[in-house]
């Protein structure tokens, strides 16, 4: 039954069950497209119209859009832009601009007809204003093929339609609002965290060849673009080369080493002449695009300089494959990486600078150390050859005339042998500290003592500080008491009355660090510098080898040397070592032990360790005393009551020398040898831990 | 005699010297730095008849520097711009040569050719003879 032609209640009836059944379709539809669409489509079948239609305010308010059309033929206008200014031209602007209902009920005879060829025949026209509460929003046309087919009591519930139809429509443009605003929010969260991806890169990536790379691909896939690129200026800033790049068009661009003038008929050479960005919303109409076979699909271009303190460094091309592909968030957030990778690249520029100088330093310090040994080393050879060299000429020239007074001789043969002793010296002193290092757990007091006592220093000038956390340090004991033996006696050289050493644990984990200090003469500047140098020295009858071989063992245990020193205020020599590790050891091989060993040792700290772990065996004494009942007979090579000597002829005497161990905290060849001849058992090196204690009778 | 005044801080190379020196006859003064060598002069100044310093020794602070010998040289020549000196050198340089002798010095004698010292010192003492 067609609409138009009930009558009287039953009309109001079918009216009001029609606007029911539209609103009830509409209701649930928040999206716009699809609830003008509905609407129409609802509206025209429910009251089998021939057309209806929705027009839309525009933003600019002057006119009315054609948004939605039941007919094909509108949907086509409506897809062409149709609109209709507000004003009383048509019936649509004038419902509008008057905000009430228009009718046109013999469309094709009166004015203000919706006149156009393309919507089906009009019998019959109502323009019904679209309101929001107190906004007019557009207008709902409703189009009959019958003449007169809307009558006034059919506006009230026309009206309430449309009032329904306003609001949804206002709703589902809020709604699209508020998603248009949550899909932007989200993408500035989404470009905050890229953007703060890349700084975190930049801080934590020194390599500027690693950083490069990093950035394009997250441009790329964080941004969702199509592609980008770094490119940095040459030295000439005449060109800027490609030095990083996205994807397969970007490895094939860097491998054909792409470049582009700066200045030349491109963004990137525009953007880095004028130090600004450049953006191309559609690259067809850029006139400096740079058409790039590689990347066909650009449709937007972006370059952002690489500027630091006003000096243009590159700059970054990113492109996309839509046009306008670039809102205001993602030009302040690239704008913003790309200062933060100028600044990155600025600090690895600085970086390289300050790397060159210090490896042309390092090569300067490296020649003129080594001009300083090889002088040291040509003057110290001279020196020791020319009297042998010379006394054999004199010898020879005194023999040719018969001068051969015997005490002149005597004289010539000792400076002779005097110049070759000092040669044969400073051999032992290269060759010692070279030779095979075994390091192990060592007593450090015990070395010290040991050291002193082969060079003649009286333990009387020695005082020790030591914390038990560095007690025992990992060296080898007999290098480790030849730079020892250097160092005190440097000290006592000069002048010095009292030798400290001291022992923590240094600041780095696993080192002891240990200081030498003398109450000296102390060296001046020029000396302290030169110290280090092989063959230097300002003392008579000297090689200058010691400290390069304290310097040489520390190095060898892993472990460091400094010197400091003043004119009147002393000496101070920094050892850092190792400190000792000692393997756990749950069942020590003790109970093998001779059940009664006579040591013969001073009162020390390696006594102490000895007793403790061999008490109910061992009898102490400090000096020369032998028991013969002893299965074993220890003696300390370095002895303060009495010495090594005495001991052995004490030994011999009582037919016990078999029985003799001498335990050193340093092996010396000749001293061993010597030892050995005596007739003991064994010449050990002394243990310092259980490890080695067991070590001693097995 | 002939006055010779010698300073070399090496004992065994200033004793070795010295004896060669006094095998032909030469009078020989003798000091191991700077300090000393310039004491000596100062005591000797009109008898000494040629010098002969090492290069490499203590100063006159008593720190041992490369070039101490030349300036020990340019205080005694500065007062008898007329005695001959010889550097004593085991530092083979042309440069080092060239200054010593640039700055006074008669010769530049390198350790190690110590046969030809003897000579060295009777040539240059004739050529100061015949000027």
């Amino acid at each position: 039954m067609s609409f138009s032609s009930v009558k009287g209640f039953e009309r109001h009836a079918v009216l009001l069950k029609t606007v029911a059944r539209v609103l009830h379709n509409i209701a649930s539809v928040f999206d716009l497209d699809m609830l003008l669409s509905r609407s129409v489509n609802i509206i025209c079948k429910e009251f089998e119209l021939s057309d209806v239609c929705t027009f839309l305010i525009d933003e600019s308010g002057e006119w009315a859009k054609l948004q939605a059309c039941s007919s094909e033929a509108g949907r086509a206008m409506a897809a062409q832009g149709h609109q209709l200014r507000i004003n009383q031209e048509s019936i649509v602007g004038a419902s509008i601009a008057d905000c009430k209902v228009c009718i046109e009920s013999n469309a094709g005879k009166e004015s203000a007809t919706l006149k156009n060829p393309g919507f089906p025949s009009v019998g019959s026209v109502m323009s019904l204003p679209l309101i929001a509460g107190d906004d007019v929003i557009g207008a709902l046309i409703l189009q009959s093929e019958e003449e007169a087919a809307f009558e006034d009591g059919d506006l009230i519930a026309l009206q309430i339609m449309a009032e329904q139809l306003a609001i949804a429509i206002r709703n589902a443009i809020l709604n699209r609002k508020t998603h248009e605003l949550l899909s932007q929010a989200e993408r500035r969260a989404h470009l905050l965290y890229a953007a703060n991806k890349v700084g975190k890169e930049i801080a934590s990536v020194l390599d500027l060849e690693a950083l490069m790379p990093k950035m394009v691909d997250t441009i790329v896939e964080e941004y969702g673009f199509y592609y980008a690129g770094v490119f940095l200026l040459d030295q000439n800033s005449e060109w800027a080369a490609l030095r990083a790049a996205y994807g397969e068009a970007g490895k094939a661009m860097l491998a054909e080493g792409h470049k582009l003038e700066v200045g030349g008929n491109s963004m990137i050479g525009a953007c880095i002449r004028l130090n600004e960005a450049r953006i191309a919303l559609d690259v067809g109409k850029e006139r400096v695009h740079f058409k790039n076979p590689y990347l066909p699909n650009t449709r937007s271009e972006m370059a952002l300089p690489l500027s630091f303190g006003g000096k243009v460094l590159g700059a970054v091309t990113i492109q996309s494959i839509d046009e306008r592909a670039f809102t205001d968030d993602d030009i302040t957030t690239l704008q913003t990486m790309a200062d933060h990778l100028a600044v990155a690249i600025q600090n690895a520029y600085t970086l390289n600078t300050l790397q060159e100088v210090s490896t042309e330093l390092l090569r300067n310090k490296v020649y003129e150390t080594l001009a300083d040994v090889v002088t040291e080393a040509i003057h110290w050879i001279g020196n020791k050859a020319l009297p042998i060299s010379m006394t054999i000429q004199r010898i020879r020239d005194d023999l040719v005339d018969g001068n051969t007074d015997p005490a002149l001789l005597q004289e010539d043969f000792d400076l002779i042998a005097r110049s070759a002793e000092q040669i044969i010296h400073a051999k032992e002193q290269i060759i010692g500290p070279a030779r095979e290092h075994k390091p192990r757990p060592v007593l450090l007091t015990d070395v010290i003592q040991a050291a002193a006592h082969q060079n003649g220093i009286s333990p009387d000038k020695l005082q020790f500080d030591i914390d038990d956390a560095a007690s025992h340090v990992t060296a080898d004991s007999t290098q480790f008491a030849r730079i020892l033996g250097y160092l005190l006696n440097n000290a006592i050289e000069a002048g010095a009355n009292k030798i400290m050493i001291q022992a923590r644990l240094a600041n780095e984990k696993g080192y002891a660090q240990i200081r030498i200090k003398d109450d000296g003469s102390g060296m001046p500047r020029d000396v302290r510098d030169k110290a280090w140098t092989p063959f230097f020295t300002t003392k008579n009858g000297h090689d200058g080898l010691g400290l390069p071989a304290a310097l040489h063992v520390v190095s060898q245990l892993h472990g460091n040397i400094y010197l400091t020193s003043m004119p009147g205020k002393g000496t101070e020599i920094d050892i850092s070592l190792p400190v000792a590790h000692f393997p756990l050891i749950t069942t020590p091989k003790l109970e093998n032990a001779p059940r009664s060993i006579l040591l013969i040792d001073d009162d020390d700290d390696w006594a102490k360790f000895f007793i403790k772990q061999l008490g109910k065996n061992v009898t102490h004494r400090t000096s020369a005393q032998i028991d013969p009942q002893s299965d074993l007979i220890l003696v300390d090579e370095h002895l303060e009551a009495t010495s090594v000597e005495a001991v052995l002829n004490a030994a011999k005497n009582a037919l016990v020398i078999s029985k003799v161990v001498v335990i050193t905290a340093a092996f010396d060849v000749d001293r061993m040898t010597r030892i050995l001849r005596q007739g003991v058992r064994d010449v050990r090196l002394k243990p310092y831990s259980l490890e080695e204690l067991s070590g001693l009778w097995m | 005699m002939t006055t010779i005044l010698l300073v070399d801080d090496e004992q065994l190379v200033l004793r070795s010297l010295e004896k060669t020196l006094l095998r032909v006859r030469f009078h020989v003064l003798t000091a191991s730095n700077c300090v000393s060598g310039w004491k000596m002069f100062q005591t000797n100044a009109e008898s000494i008849d040629m010098a002969i310093f090492d290069l490499n020794m203590p100063d006159f602070d008593g720190i041992s520097r490369p070039d101490a010998g030349l300036e020990l040289m340019q205080r005694i020549v500065a007062i008898r711009p007329d005695l001959p000196v010889v550097v004593l050198t085991a530092y083979d340089e042309v440069g080092k040569a060239k200054g010593a002798l640039q700055l006074g010095a008669r010769a530049f004698f390198v350790k190690g050719r110590e046969q030809g010292l003897v000579n060295l010192v009777q040539e240059i003492l004739s050529d100061s003879i015949s000027k």
